[in-house]
C-alpha cells in the first residue's frame, strides 16, 4: 500500500455574495456561493489523482483550497499528518515549497516584464534552494529538464509561444523540487498538436521525479491518460472517484455515466449513443435539496430529492454517491 | 446528394498587412456545400478557419484584403456591395460566434434581439414577430419562451445564451448557417446539446451548414464532409468518414494521434513535435514540412497543390501516406 501524502477531510468553503441595497432593505438574509459541500479525499505517494466537471462545479476551487489560495469554511487539509490551515503550518513556509501548483493561462501567469532566467531565479531564491553562486546553473539545469533551448534565460514570456509558456510554468514549479503538483487546467489553452508534447513531458518527470499530481482538467480523454484515480465532481461534491480505468470503461454514477457519454467520440460511426442530460449545472447559490444530481436525473425518486447520499464502496467498482447505484448499474 | 451545391468558394484569398508585411491568412480555399449538408472547418488557432469564414460573408474585407470566389446560389459574394450583402446576410446566411457572452447586447431584452432581425428581413406585424420570435425560443428548447423574451442575456447561462444566438440567426429561416466554434466555450454536456440541436433543425429547414471546430470529435460527430487547414491552407478534405479514419496528410494523422483515444493510459502520446508557423515568417516550401518526418527535399523548396487523390477527396501533400483499402473502396 502506498503511503498517503495528503488527506483532505469534509471540506466545505462558501463565498458570501455582497447584498444588494434592496436586499438590505427587504432584510433578505445574504446569500453564498456554496463551492464546495464536504470533500473528502486522499492522494497518494506517487500517483496522479485525475479531477472531472462541469465548469462551475467548484473542482478550480479545490485545487485553492490545496494551496492555501483560499481558506475553507470548514474542514480541513492534512499534509503528512500536520494540518495546513493550523497555526504551526503557517507559521511554516515549507508547505507552500513542497506543494505547487500552475496554472490555466499560460498568458497571464507569467510576469511580462521579467525573462525567464528572473522568473526562475525568484522562486530559487524566496524558497533559498541554492546558494546565489549556484543559481544560474541550477537555471540552465531547469531549462534543459523542460526541454527548453539555453538562449531562453533571457527572453521575456510574449517571446514564447503557448506551449513553452507552460513549460516555462512547469520549470517554476519544478525550481523549488516540490512533491506534489497541482495541475489546475495545464493544457487547456493550448492547441492539441503542443498539448500532447506538454503532457508527455509532464508524465515523464513525474517518472523521473516521483511526484504526486493532482490533475484538474475538463477534458476527459486526457484525464482518462494521466490518471492513475480519478474524482467526478458535481456541485462541489464528489459524485464517484474510484481507479481511473475502471471509472471510464464503466462509470457507476448516473452523471459520470452522462459525461462520459457526452464527450464527443473520433469515429463517426458511433453516433447516438450518447446519454443526453436534461438542463444545465445548477447555480451553487442555491444547491438543489437530496442528491444535488437529482434535477437532471433519469432515476430520480423521492428519496433522492430529500437525502444526500454518500460516497460508498460498489462492489467491483469505485466509491459512488448515489442512492441507487446498484439499480442504475444493474443492467450495464 | 450534392445535385446543386449552394455554396461555392473557389480559392478564396485573405491577406492582412501589418507594419508594411502581407500576411496570408487564408490561401487558396475552395470547397462546395450541397443543401443540408454540413462542413467542417478544422484545424489548429491561427490556421485561418474563422478568416475563412468571415470571408464568406464579407465581415473580412473591412480589414483585410479578399480574392477568389464566393457563389451562393449563383450570385458572387466578394464583389457585391455592402447594400446587396446586408439583404442576404441575416436573412439567406446567418452565423453564429464563438462567445455567447459577448455577442449579445447586454442592454437589450432577448426579445427585442430577436424581433430585431425579423424587422429586418421580414415583413411580418408587430403582433406576428412576437408570436415568431416565441415560437423560436421554443423551438431551441428554452423553456417559457414568453416570459424569457422580456429578459436581460446576463439572465441567461452560457448554454441558454448560445440557444438564443441560435434563435436569432434562424429567427429569418435561412438557407445557410455559418457556426464559429459554436460549442467551444461551453461544457461538454451542454456541447453535445447544442450540437444536437444545430443538426436537428439543419435537416429540419434543409440548411447547409459550415461549422468551425478545433475539436475532431465534433467534426466526427456532425459533419458530413470536412477540410483540414493548416497555416491558412487546406492540407487535405473529403467526407468525414474517409479523413477521419484513413488520413493521407501527415498533419491530418498528426492531429488524430495526438488525441489520447485507444491508447495504453500514461503512455507517451504522439506528439507533432515543433509548433505552428508564424504568418510572419512563412516556411517557403510545404509549411508543414518542418514539422514532418515525412518531408523530403522537394517538400523545403515548393509548395504542394490540392490535388485528387480519390473521388470527392483532396489532400496538398508530395508524400501522401498509403491508401487503405477502405479508402479505395
Amino acid at each position: 500500500m502506498t503511503q498517503t501524502v495528503m488527506k483532505i477531510d469534509d471540506l466545505h468553503l462558501s463565498f458570501p455574495v455582497s447584498r444588494s441595497l434592496l436586499d438590505v432593505v427587504q432584510r433578505k438574509p445574504g446569500k453564498s456561493v456554496n463551492a464546495l459541500n464536504g470533500v473528502s479525499l486522499e492522494l497518494k505517494q506517487g500517483e496522479t489523482l485525475g479531477v472531472v466537471g462541469e465548469s462551475g462545479c467548484g473542482k478550480s476551487t479545490l485545487a485553492r483550497c490545496i494551496v492555501r489560495l483560499y481558506a475553507p469554511t470548514s474542514g480541513q487539509i492534512h499534509f503528512e499528518d500536520e494540518n495546513i490551515f493550523g497555526a504551526a503550518a503557517r507559521k511554516d513556509r515549507s508547505y507552500n515549497r513542497r506543494v505547487q501548483m500552475m496554472f490555466q493561462d499560460p498568458y497571464s501567469s507569467l510576469n511580462p516584464r521579467m525573462s525567464t532566467g528572473d522568473i526562475l531565479a525568484e522562486a530559487l531564491r524566496v524558497h533559498q534552494m541554492r546558494p546565489e553562486s549556484e543559481i544560474a546553473a541550477r537555471v540552465a539545469e531547469l531549462l534543459e529538464l523542460v526541454r527548453l533551448p539555453q538562449d531562453a534565460a533571457d527572453k521575456l514570456p510574449h517571446e514564447f509561444s503557448g506551449g513553452q509558456r507552460q513549460r516555462i510554468a512547469i520549470a517554476r514549479a519544478l525550481a523549488v523540487e516540490p512533491e506534489v503538483l497541482i495541475a489546475d487546467e495545464l493544457v487547456s489553452a493550448l492547441d492539441v498538436s503542443v498539448q500532447a508534447q506538454v503532457v508527455n513531458l509532464l508524465l515523464e518527470l513525474q517518472d523521473r521525479l516521483n511526484l504526486t499530481i493532482l490533475f484538474v482538467a475538463h477534458d476527459l480523454r486526457l484525464v482518462r491518460h494521466v490518471s492513475n484515480r480519478v474524482a467526478v465532481i458535481y456541485l462541489g461534491r464528489i459524485v464517484e472517484i474510484g481507479d481511473s480505468e475502471t471509472l471510464f470503461s464503466a462509470p457507476s454514477h448516473p452523471y459520470s455515466q452522462a459525461l462520459l457519454s457526452a464527450a464527443p467520440s473520433l469515429d463517426p460511426d458511433d453516433k447516438g449513443a450518447a446519454i443526453q442530460l436534461e438542463g444545465e449545472l445548477p447555480s451553487p447559490l442555491n444547491v438543489p435539496s437530496g442528491c444535488p444530481f437529482h434535477v437532471r436525473c433519469r432515476h430520480v425518486t423521492a428519496q433522492c430529492r430529500t437525502v444526500v447520499p454518500v460516497l460508498r464502496v460498489l462492489e467491483g467498482r469505485g466509491e459512488v454517491a448515489c442512492h441507487l447505484a446498484e439499480e442504475v448499474n444493474q443492467h450495464a | 446528394m450534392t445535385d446543386h451545391p449552394i455554396l461555392e468558394v473557389e480559392n478564396l484569398c485573405t491577406t492582412f498587412s501589418r507594419g508594411g508585411t502581407a500576411l496570408p491568412a487564408v490561401r487558396d480555399v475552395s470547397f462546395a456545400l450541397g443543401k443540408g449538408q454540413v462542413q467542417g472547418l478544422v484545424g489548429e488557432s491561427g490556421s485561418g478557419k474563422s478568416v475563412t469564414l468571415r470571408s464568406i460573408l464579407g465581415l473580412a474585407r473591412h480589414y483585410g484584403e479578399v480574392s477568389g470566389s464566393v457563389r451562393w446560389q449563383g450570385q458572387e459574394l466578394t464583389t457585391m456591395s455592402e447594400r446587396q450583402l446586408r439583404k442576404i446576410r441575416g436573412r439567406e446566411i446567418a452565423m453564429i460566434f464563438q462567445e455567447p457572452m459577448t455577442s449579445l447586447n447586454p442592454l437589450l431584452t432577448v426579445g427585442t434581439q430577436i424581433k430585431e432581425t425579423l424587422t429586418a428581413h421580414t415583413d411580418l406585424g408587430r403582433r406576428a414577430r412576437r408570436d415568431r420570435a416565441i415560437e423560436m425560443l421554443d423551438h431551441v428548447g428554452i423553456p417559457a419562451a414568453a416570459t424569457r423574451l422580456e429578459e436581460y442575456p446576463h439572465q441567461f447561462s452560457g448554454g441558454m445564451r448560445q440557444r438564443v444566438m441560435i434563435a436569432i440567426a434562424l429567427a429569418a429561416s435561412p438557407k445557410l448557417l455559418l457556426a464559429d466554434e459554436p460549442t467551444t466555450a461551453l461544457d461538454v454536456t451542454i456541447q453535445a446539446q447544442i450540437l444536437d440541436l444545430i443538426l436537428k433543425l439543419a435537416d429540419e429547414m434543409s440548411m447547409g451548414v459550415v461549422l468551425v471546430t478545433h475539436d475532431l470529435g465534433v467534426v466526427a460527430q456532425t459533419c458530413d464532409t470536412v477540410s483540414v487547414m493548416y497555416a491558412g491552407r487546406v492540407v487535405e478534405q473529403g467526407a468525414v468518414r474517409q479523413v477521419l479514419r484513413t488520413p493521407r496528410h501527415p498533419y491530418t494523422e498528426g492531429l488524430m494521434r495526438s488525441v489520447p483515444q485507444d491508447v495504453p493510459p500514461r503512455t507517451q502520446l504522439y506528439s507533432v513535435p515543433g509548433t505552428p508557423p508564424s504568418l510572419f515568417s512563412l516556411p517557403e516550401g510545404c509549411a508543414f514540412a518542418p514539422r514532418c518526418q515525412a518531408a523530403g527535399p522537394a517538400c523545403q523548396t515548393a509548395r504542394p497543390t490540392l490535388q485528387d487523390i480519390a473521388p470527392g477527396r483532396q489532400t496538398a501533400c508530395f508524400h501522401p501516406l498509403p491508401a487503405t483499402q477502405e479508402d479505395a473502396a
